[in-house]
């Protein structure tokens, strides 16, 4: 039983003892460790073998990215290639990095669709890839599939991909969703 | 007074008010829809059931208080009575929240998850109706989302007068329109949009601008008229500034709504106040100038100073826009060395309604009485001799300006005499400064800083206190 009354201490203090206080012997241990690593790699690739793991990313790029790895964002399209979304904002809203920006529009003509994106922005510069937008999202308009977004770049400006990117890259239909008819007869039509 | 057990608490009650007012005033809520305080009771919504022991269930917005009266707003039978309610006033409701623009502060969502949280047990496809009615140059109605409390055709007719609205129809195929050949051109038509309980009458000005929890109110004063209106300005929330979008957007009033102020103008204001955006984002100036040449801003309070300091007679034209903040540090600093009159910033447009017997006010300044309880009535002229006219604001005829006079001009926003004015400074607004005004009744009410202020404007009152003050 942990006792509730004392507040536990999560940080341990160090503690040193004489041999870490005589300082030198421990930046020599660790430099041995650093220049152990150094020389290892270094005569691997002396003989033409890989050295460390590190890839020459953005020329070189890893290819075992797990399946179920989230990446960069699909929006997908209806039948017609108009975008599913409905800019309804859940996802903005659930971002928890607030990296998605949608400025919505008005579509008179589309009286099942009358919401649409006119932009749709995602900053992969802050991007956490945690799949929240996905989970928000109530028209499956917006996917994670298994691609990392390669938005090599010294510019934060650069890594802010728009709608018809989204749409494109890589494209997905949704042609599942039926939709109800129109509104039938009453009144005096959908005039606007 | 009345006595009455409500919920087994005995309470005691104005002998003339009902339940639903009992109940709400001492802190039990009871829902509704088509009730409203400043509206007549219509009673059709029937969310609003409580129990009276003895004798059943019936409406609380339409139910008298009498003796000794037992009521239970949530008993068993309450409970399912509002439920079943739910499921009868969605019953043709679209579940389009996502698409809504009064998704997040609608009464219909809210309730939905109070009282039914169930999904539709109705096996019948849901009635189709108009989407997106043409109502008025300001309003369109979405006739599936509308439940028919007549909270809109009331107001036309008890509030605004106009009676522009009216329900046709019955039953499912009620709808919402205006008197036939008729737009809904009531002045105060845009107040609809906040009575609606659910997303049935939708503003075309905001029509998808924003979710509204991307949104945050700060309380302020309409200037539209001497009346004063309380409102609420509407702009994107801090923390959801845009980057990448128009980042004009972020300084920029999503929308005006009502802040219910019951000594000035209640629940209600009119359409001038829903498009303050319209006075606020004109274009600005932003720069000091001195005869149009473009100087930094102190090199333009210096000269505005040796101006007025090398002056034998001056005259000042204060704005009857300015905050009693402003007003008072221009008396502090200024007023004793200027012939000081109060200046009508804002006169009425043509086609604007000068006054009316609702909100509207002839005056179209909002601290006219402010301004002239400091400075007194005098119109606008000068004395024989003015070599200085200090002019705050607008609304100025510089023709007026007397043969060889300097002009020292402080405004807002870009205008031709500001290139011709001797020093040109350039203030905040009133989104950007907080402050107060005087209406024309006397009740002084607080505004708020919604937005900062360019970095090259300045605030009146710190203009007066640098131009007036001691070196």
């Amino acid at each position: 039983m942990m006792d509730l009354g004392r507040r536990k201490s999560y940080w341990n203090r160090p503690t040193l003892g004489l041999w870490e206080r005589s300082y030198l012997p421990e930046v020599l241990r660790g430099l041995a460790v650093t220049g152990g690593v150094i020389a290892r790699n270094l005569a691997r690739w002396l003989t033409f073998r890989k050295g460390a793991l590190t890839a020459r990313y953005p020329e070189e790029r890893r290819a075992d990215y797990a399946a179920g790895n989230r990446g960069k964002h699909v929006l997908t399209t209806r039948p017609d290639g108009r975008p599913q979304c409905i800019a309804c904002m859940l996802c903005a809203t659930a971002c928890p990095a607030r990296v998605i920006e949608i400025e919505a529009a008005f579509d008179p003509a589309d009286a099942a669709h009358p919401k649409h994106p006119a932009r749709f922005e995602i900053d992969y510069s802050r991007c956490v890839f945690c799949g929240l937008c996905v989970e928000a999202c109530p028209e499956d308009a917006i996917r994670m599939p298994q691609d990392v977004p390669d938005l090599p770049s010294h510019d934060r400006g650069e890594m802010w991909l728009s709608r018809d990117h989204l749409l494109g890259w890589c494209p997905r239909s949704d042609a599942a969703k039926p939709y109800p008819p129109g509104p039938a007869g009453g009144g005096e039509g959908g005039s606007l | 007074m009345t006595r009455i057990f409500l919920n087994g608490r005995e309470i005691e009650v104005a002998a003339d008010t009902t339940v639903l007012r009992a109940a709400l005033d001492n802190g039990v809520y009871v829902p509704y829809f088509c009730w409203h305080p400043r509206l007549s009771v219509a009673g059709n919504c029937r969310i609003c059931m409580v129990e009276v022991e003895g004798k059943g269930l019936d409406i609380a917005c339409n139910m008298p208080v009498s003796e000794g009266m037992k009521v239970l707003t949530d008993s068993d039978e309450v409970r399912a009575a509002r439920k079943a309610m739910m499921q009868f006033l969605t019953l043709n409701h679209p579940v389009d929240c996502g698409i809504c623009d009064k998704a997040g502060e609608c009464t219909l969502q809210d309730y939905h998850f109070a009282y039914n949280g169930a999904p539709s047990i109705s096996a019948e496809p849901k009635v189709r109706a108009t989407k997106f009615h043409d109502l008025g140059d300001r309003i369109l109605i979405d006739n599936e989302r509308c439940i028919v409390c007549s909270r809109c055709v009331r107001f036309t007719h008890e509030v605004s007068r106009s009676k522009a609205l009216g329900i046709q129809g019955r039953g499912d195929t009620s709808l919402v329109r205006c008197e036939e050949g008729r737009r809904f051109d009531d002045p105060y038509s845009d107040n609809v949009i906040d009575l609606c309980p659910v997303g049935a009458l939708l503003s075309r000005s905001f029509l998808y601008k924003a979710r509204v929890w991307f949104l945050e109110a700060t309380p302020s004063v309409c200037p539209g008229c001497a009346r004063g209106c309380a409102i609420r300005i509407w702009h994107l929330r801090a923390d959801r500034r845009l980057q990448r979008l128009d980042p004009r957007r972020n300084l920029e009033i999503a929308r005006v709504t009502p802040l219910d102020d019951p000594a000035v103008n209640g629940p209600w204001i009119c359409n001038k106040g829903r498009d303050l955006a319209a006075i606020f984002e004109r274009p600005r100036a932003d720069q000091a100038m001195l005869r149009g040449r473009p100087v930094p801003l102190a090199e333009a309070i210096s000269e505005a100073r040796r101006l007025v300091d090398g002056a034998k007679r001056r005259t000042a034209l204060v704005s009857s826009w300015g905050s009693d903040g402003e007003l008072a540090a221009f008396r502090d600093h200024l007023a004793a060395r200027f012939d000081v009159r109060v200046k009508p910033d804002h006169v009425p447009q043509p086609g604007e309604i000068v006054e009316d017997d609702i909100l509207i006010r002839a005056d179209k300044n909002p601290n006219t009485r402010g301004a002239r309880a400091l400075f007194g009535e005098r119109p606008v002229a000068f004395e024989p001799g003015t070599d200085l006219v200090l002019v705050w604001g607008e609304g100025f005829d510089y023709s007026r300006v007397p043969a060889g006079a300097k002009v020292v001009l402080l405004g807002s926003y870009l205008a031709p005499e500001n290139g011709a004015a001797d020093v040109f400074l350039p203030i905040s607004v009133q989104t950007e400064r907080d402050g107060s005004y005087t209406n024309s009744d006397g009740i002084a009410r607080r505004f708020e800083a919604c937005f900062p202020p360019g970095e090259t404007i300045a605030h009146a009152a710190d203009l007066f206190a640098a131009i007036g003050g001691r070196p």
